[in-house]
This record gives C-alpha cells, sequence and structure tokens, in this order.
C-alpha cells in the first residue's frame, strides 16, 4: 500500500480541495471532492464515468493546475500499443548513427550505449509520467480508456500497478514520484475488472440546476444571471425528453457562449430555434424540439418566473 | 440499553481500532453478499479511508466507501441500500434481548460509538447479521431482527426485474425431436465473420514491413537488411449482438433459438450480447455465459418475466438503441434479430428503429422462423416496416437454416479482405432420415460450420430437411 503522500496544506482536506478547484473555475460536488481527496491520499487512480459532458477531462486539467504540476495526457484508441504509448526507438537515426559509426571508422570501439542511448529514445505519454524530473509528481491523465483494447488494459494494468516500465535495452525506470492518475471511461465498454479493481471509482451525474447555473456563470463569466438561469432551466427541460443525445453540461456552456455572443440578454424562441445546433448534435433531435416544442419550454419557463 | 442516555462524550473518545475496523470488514461483507464484488483489501482501504475523511460526517464516510467499493455505475444503488441498512438506526427494540447476548450487546454498543454519524444518543445499531454472515450463537436474534427490519436480501438483479408478469417454463414439446435438435445444436461452432482490427502483428504473409523488429534483428549484421519481417493486421472475429423475440407467438421457437444463441456465445473469441424482448428488452448476455447449455436456459427463463405477451417491437429496439447500443455495439459488429414480426406496437417506430439499427452495425442479420415455406412474403406490419433495412433475411426453422446461417455469418467464405478466412479443419456433419419419423443424427467429428456437404443424404437439399419444430 502507498504512503499517504503529502499534498499542500490548504488541499490536506476535502473542504479545502472543494474550494480550490471553485477557486479555477470548476465546481465540484461534495462526492467528487472526496473521490478525488482518497485518490490523491491513498496513491490510487481514480476512474470517472459518467456521460459525455460533464467534465471528467477537465477535472483533470484542474486537477494539474490545482497541483501546479504537469499533465500529461494519453488519448487512447483502438490498436494503441506500447510504441505509441510508452516508447519507441527513433531507429532512423540509429541506423543513421551506425553508419556515421562506419564512416568515421570508430565502429569496432562502439558498444550498444552509442546506439541503444537514451538521445535515440522516444518518450510517449506513460513513460514520460514515470519520469518526473522535478520532484513533483505530474497528473497522467489516460483519457477515454473504454476505447482501448484489452490487451493494451492489460499493459496499463502492470505499469498502474508498479509504475515502473522495463525497456530491455536500457533497464528499468521506476518512477521516483509516482504520478496521480485519472482514468475516464464514456461506458461504450465494461472496463476489464482487474483494472477496476485496482482504480477507486466514481460516476459524475448531470449537476443539479443551482449547480449548472454555477458552473455557467462561473466559466462564462459574462453571461447575466437571468440568461444563466433561463439556459440552465432550458437544458434541464431537455434532458427530461425523449431524445438521441442529451446534452452535456458542456453543451450547455457553448450555448450560454453562443448566446452571449449573439448579444442575447433573455432566451426567445427565434433566438434558440438558431442556436439549437449547438445544443443538439442530431438532426432528428433538432426537428423535434425546434419551432412549437422550444417555444412551449420557453414559455414553461416564463411562466415558472425563471 | 434501550433508551438510557450517556453524557455526551466525543464518540471518538470511545474509539477502538479493533472494533472499528472490524465494522469495516462487516460492512465489507455485507456488501459482497448483496452483490458486490469486495475483496480484503477493499475493507483495508475502507478502514484507512476513514482514518483521513471525519467519521462523524456520514455524507462523506458515504462519498469514500462508494468510492472505493463501486466500480459500475450499477452498483451505486445497491450500495446506497446496504449504506443505510448497515448503518442504520433502530428506534426501539420490539422485544427483550435474551441475558446469553449480554456479551455480544456489549460489544454492539461499542461499535455504537465506532459508526458513522452517531451522536451522544446510544441507540441499537446493527451490523446487517441478517445477511448471513453472522455467528451461529446469534441465530436467535437474527430471526428478531428480521421481524423488525425488512429483511430484504438485496442482489442488483432485484433492482431490475421489478414487475411481476409472472414466470413462464419451457414447455417440453416433442421431446425425442427436440432433445435431438438441441443436441445438435449444443455442437456447433460457428466460424465466424473476421475484421480486421488496428493492431499489428508479425506474419509472413504480411504486406508491410515491422522495421522495429526487422532492426532489432538485423543489428546482428550491422544493420543491413537481410533478414525481413512483415507484419499484418490481426484479424479478429465481429462482435455479435442478439436480439430474440420471446413473445407468445414466437415462444415454440424460442427455446431452441435461445440454445442457438448460447452456442454463439460459447465460440471462442467472440463478444456475443443477448437480449430478449417481449413488451420489454431484457439484458441476457450473463446468464447465457457458461458451458452448460441447460443450465443458461433456465437461468434465462428466470430472469425474463414477461415471457408470451404480447410483443411491442419497436419500443424494444428503441430502448436498445437509446440504452445499449452506445455501450455493446460496435459499428464493426454483426446485429441478429429473431422475431417473427408480428407486433402491438407502432410499425412506423419499427421502420425508424431498425434503419437506426442498420446504420449504427456492420451487418443487420433478421431470423424470421415463419419465413421457412414457400410463399412467404413479410404482410406483418413490423416485418414490412423493417424489410427493407435488413442486411439479411432467413428463415429459422429447422436446423438447415440454421446451417445457412452459419454460412451467413461467415461472411459467405469470405473474410474481410475477400480473400479466403483459415480456419479450422472443417468437418461434416450428417443428418439422414431414417425413417419411421425419426431421425438418426451421425457426429462425423466436432461442427464448424462452413459450406455444405455434398456427401449426399438428406443434407444437401437444405429444404428438404424437416422442420424443427412442428
Amino acid at each position: 500500500m502507498d504512503e499517504t503522500r503529502a499534498l499542500p496544506a490548504e488541499l490536506a482536506t476535502i473542504e479545502g480541495l472543494q474550494t480550490a478547484f471553485r477557486a479555477r473555475d470548476y465546481v465540484a460536488d461534495r462526492g467528487l471532492s472526496t473521490s478525488v481527496f482518497l485518490a490523491l491520499a491513498l496513491g490510487r487512480p481514480l476512474l470517472l464515468e459518467g456521460e459525455a459532458g460533464v467534465g471528467k477531462t477537465q477535472l483533470a486539467k484542474t486537477l494539474a493546475e490545482t497541483l501546479d504540476t504537469r499533465l500529461i495526457r494519453l488519448q487512447c484508441y483502438e490498436g494503441l500499443d506500447v510504441t505509441t504509448a510508452v516508447y519507441e526507438w527513433n531507429y532512423a537515426r540509429q541506423m543513421l548513427e551506425i553508419r556515421l559509426l562506419e564512416a568515421r571508422g570508430e565502429i569496432e570501439r562502439a558498444t550498444a550505449h552509442d546506439i541503444f542511448g537514451p538521445q535515440f529514445l522516444l518518450k510517449r505519454p506513460l513513460l514520460q509520467a514515470l519520469e518526473a524530473t522535478d520532484g513533483n509528481a505530474p497528473v497522467l491523465l489516460i483519457d477515454e480508456i473504454d476505447r482501448a483494447d484489452e490487451e493494451f488494459e492489460a499493459y496499463l494494468l502492470e505499469i498502474l500497478s508498479d509504475f515502473q516500465v522495463t525497456i530491455p535495452e536500457i533497464g528499468t525506470v521506476k518512477a521516483a514520484v509516482p504520478p496521480r492518475v485519472i482514468l475516464t471511461s464514456n461506458r461504450t465498454r465494461e472496463v476489464h475488472d482487474a483494472l477496476k479493481r485496482r482504480c477507486l471509482y466514481h460516476w459524475i451525474d448531470y449537476p443539479s440546476a443551482a449547480k449548472e447555473i454555477e458552473i455557467v456563470l462561473a466559466r462564462v463569466p459574462a453571461t447575466p444571471e437571468r440568461l444563466a438561469g433561463q439556459v440552465v432551466g432550458f437544458v434541464g427541460r431537455l434532458r427530461s425528453t425523449d431524445l438521441t443525445k442529451v446534452p452535456g453540461v458542456a453543451e450547455t456552456l457553448d450555448w450560454a457562449a453562443a448566446l452571449l455572443a449573439l448579444g442575447a440578454r433573455e432566451l426567445a424562441p427565434a433566438l434558440v430555434d438558431e442556436t439549437l445546433g449547438v445544443l443538439l448534435k442530431y438532426e432528428e433531435d433538432v426537428r423535434r424540439v425546434r419551432g412549437a416544442t422550444a417555444a412551449g419550454y420557453v414559455d414553461e419557463l416564463a411562466a415558472a418566473g425563471v | 440499553m434501550t433508551g438510557t442516555r450517556a453524557p455526551a462524550p466525543d464518540p471518538l473518545a470511545a474509539f477502538d481500532g479493533t472494533v472499528f475496523l472490524k465494522n469495516a470488514v462487516l460492512f465489507t461483507r455485507a456488501l459482497r453478499s448483496a452483490g458486490v464484488p469486495t475483496d480484503v483489501r477493499g475493507a483495508l482501504d475502507f478502514a484507512r479511508a476513514l482514518t483521513l475523511v471525519e467519521i462523524g460526517d456520514r455524507t462523506q464516510v458515504h462519498a469514500a466507501g462508494a468510492t472505493l467499493f463501486c466500480r459500475r455505475r450499477a452498483d451505486l444503488p445497491v450500495y446506497d441500500a446496504v449504506f443505510d441498512q448497515f448503518w442504520r438506526r433502530h428506534v426501539a427494540r420490539i422485544a427483550p434481548a435474551p441475558p446469553a447476548d449480554d456479551a455480544r450487546r456489549e460489544t454492539k454498543d461499542e461499535s455504537n460509538a465506532a459508526a458513522p454519524g452517531s451522536d451522544a444518543e446510544r441507540r441499537e445499531e446493527r451490523p446487517s447479521g441478517r445477511q448471513g454472515q453472522a455467528d451461529p450463537a446469534t441465530d436467535g436474534e437474527l430471526d428478531d431482527d428480521r421481524a423488525i427490519g425488512d429483511g430484504r436480501v438485496l442482489s442488483p438483479r432485484a433492482f431490475s426485474v421489478a414487475e411481476a408478469f409472472g414466470h413462464r417454463e419451457f414447455d417440453r414439446m416433442s421431446g425425442a425431436e427436440l432433445r435431438d435438435a438441441e443436441r445438435l445444436i449444443d455442437l456447433l461452432r460457428p466460424r465466424l465473420e473476421t475484421r480486421l482490427t488496428r493492431r499489428y502483428e508479425h506474419h509472413p504473409h504480411g504486406r508491410r514491413l515491422a522495421p522495429r523488429a526487422m532492426f532489432r534483428r538485423n543489428v546482428a549484421t550491422g544493420g543491413d537488411m537481410v533478414d525481413w519481417v512483415w507484419r499484418r493486421r490481426v484479424p479478429r472475429p465481429r462482435s455479435i449482438v442478439v436480439l430474440c423475440d420471446v413473445s407468445g407467438s414466437m415462444e415454440r421457437h424460442a427455446r431452441l433459438l435461445l440454445r442457438f444463441v448460447q452456442a454463439l456465445s460459447r465460440a471462442s473469441g467472440v463478444r456475443t450480447e443477448s437480449f430478449v424482448f417481449g413488451t420489454r428488452l431484457t439484458r441476457v448476455t450473463h446468464e447465457l455465459r457458461g458451458r452448460d447449455p441447460d443450465l443458461a436456459i433456465r437461468r434465462v427463463s428466470e430472469t425474463v418475466t414477461d415471457w408470451s405477451g404480447g410483443t411491442r417491437i419497436g419500443e424494444s429496439l428503441r430502448t436498445f438503441n437509446l440504452r445499449w447500443a452506445r455501450r455493446v455495439l460496435r459499428s464493426s459488429g454483426v446485429v441478429i434479430v429473431v422475431s417473427d414480426g408480428w407486433d402491438r406496437g407502432d410499425p412506423a417506430l419499427v421502420g425508424v428503429e431498425v434503419a437506426r439499427l442498420q446504420r449504427n452495425c456492420h451487418r443487420l442479420i433478421w431470423l424470421n422462423p415463419l419465413a421457412g415455406g414457400d410463399g412467404y412474403e413479410p404482410l406483418a406490419a413490423g416485418m414490412a416496416a423493417a424489410y427493407p433495412f435488413v442486411d439479411d433475411f432467413l428463415p429459422i426453422h429447422s436446423l438447415a437454416s440454421l446451417e445457412r446461417l452459419g454460412e451467413v455469418l461467415g461472411g459467405l467464405g469470405l473474410g474481410a479482405s475477400g480473400r479466403p478466412p483459415r480456419t479450422g479443419v472443417p468437418h461434416v456433419y450428417r443428418i439422414e432420415a431414417a425413417g419411421s419419423g425419426r431421425r438418426s443424427i451421425t457426429a462425423v467429428a466436432p461442427r464448424v460450420f462452413g459450406l455444405p456437404s455434398r456427401a449426399g443424404g438428406a443434407w444437401a437439399d437444405p429444404a428438404a430437411a424437416r422442420p424443427l419444430v412442428r
């Protein structure tokens, strides 16, 4: 089991962490702050699952800012393998080096180190995360782990358990300061159980209306409060509609920014119809909501006094 | 200790490490028997986590446990329920405790001190011994407790199967023939169409070079490329999603078809997801897993609750498209829908949903048990609506039709790139009509779907094979 790694004093409590996130415009609820706090304190990776656009990737970025450390991002896809994720030898340069040594007549004195030296090693994200140079543990974000295949998950499990990587030509690279790992998943596939057991887990749900207004006002600061309330109310109404793809928080923020760019101070049905493409990305959804339905929702909001 | 108030002590002052750990372990075991998989490590981590958060704050402890124990969203409600039950307060005890249990009550009072959210008022708290792991000496108390509480044993399944439409056993019909067919189906090992993934493997027939391996191998020759290494993309079978109609009209075929689905799931290396639908959609992948077909089918019949009701194809497919498609369906996968198309819902919805299903998969195969006879036309409204969006439409009334399905699944003998795939040795299966209304099954070797054998017998002409069910 890992020892509790020392955190700065203001982050040593859950409230402190939550406040620090809030100061960087990320509104985290209590459960999420607890999960992040425990992940940091116990030294375990954190697996974040949730619908699209609720702020999983954004949390990792905010965490890196809060801890004042680098963010190393590994975007997963099918077929991701050791070469792209951990390291690769720059064999073109290596071959050139051999030719140069031959040309200079030094080839007899050359050793393996001349060919397999660190100058020829291309370091990819996982190896970068293990080689923290300044003593400050970086934040390693492994994004969309559900898109990688099972072979990669097995390899990742090995790395996350020991935080070391063996490069045959050089030796074992062990992390002096283990990185803080955050994995995200969109649940297009069940992540393997062994990996899940290694991690702490948190499901990020859509925020409540009040919280979402807070998020909008934090991230799109120029939004008038009335507009923010209406935007959040409208999106909330959409989330209970039968749509192919329900808009997430990211879409809410985009819409607020779009309305602001159009100089709107409050919602009107015509405005909604124009900007619906920012919220809904499927044609049948747009067709369903545009026009009468959208107008109906705006009226409902007006009647509720939003 | 009913109702007596001790002077308000600080709960943490009465803190005993072993009791604390014991509670953590008991809670873990309660979770495990409720269906949330945990282990000893989880208990230890939980105990450690409790030293980091404020034990007095119930929400913090709840959140800490949730992040440590739950591994998927479906675990969260189960966890909530077990948490509430475990750290719940009894208002009063109904029956006085027998004196022999004083010692146990002592420990319980101590555990009150360690329970989160407990304040100065000493109320009886009970770890959920009813979950089955308490020591036998307190069985009397457990029954008492069950009378007080709701005594529900929680399991994740209980949360999903809510309505009680009523169970339905499979009827055993023409027994001998059914058994024959079942044995046949059990021996099936369908060969499945492969797709090329994005992962590479070294292979002499590859068309691309593998520079790393080549360089490594040729270091001995000083970098001169004497030994060439090729690589190719790894072929893998396409994943399969089966949506099987088990409503009233399909009831006679459902059993055998589910058996066939089970045979598909057993095929190695294939990710098969199975769903059944009638009025609602139920996922049965978990139940159909496993080596024993009978056990698998029995598990399914226990799980599904709306056998032989009406059919709502459109609604069920819509549920699949909205809730499950993103998780289980790849654009490279094959979808098999088994249904006769008779449905009570809206045919337009069927059309829309089948169209969407087709867009999201690589191939959509529709199996219809009514389509075996000559002169069948898709007249049923649901079937007619779905028909234009189907890639392969096949009858499924006889074993021979299952053979043909095998061919279709295998991509008609062609791999994804158009070259014939390399598989195991194809064996031949022969079914001969042995007269007097019975069939004899000659298994020549373990079965692989392949091109039908031309070796004669009733096998050669699929249309002449006898139907599975009368």
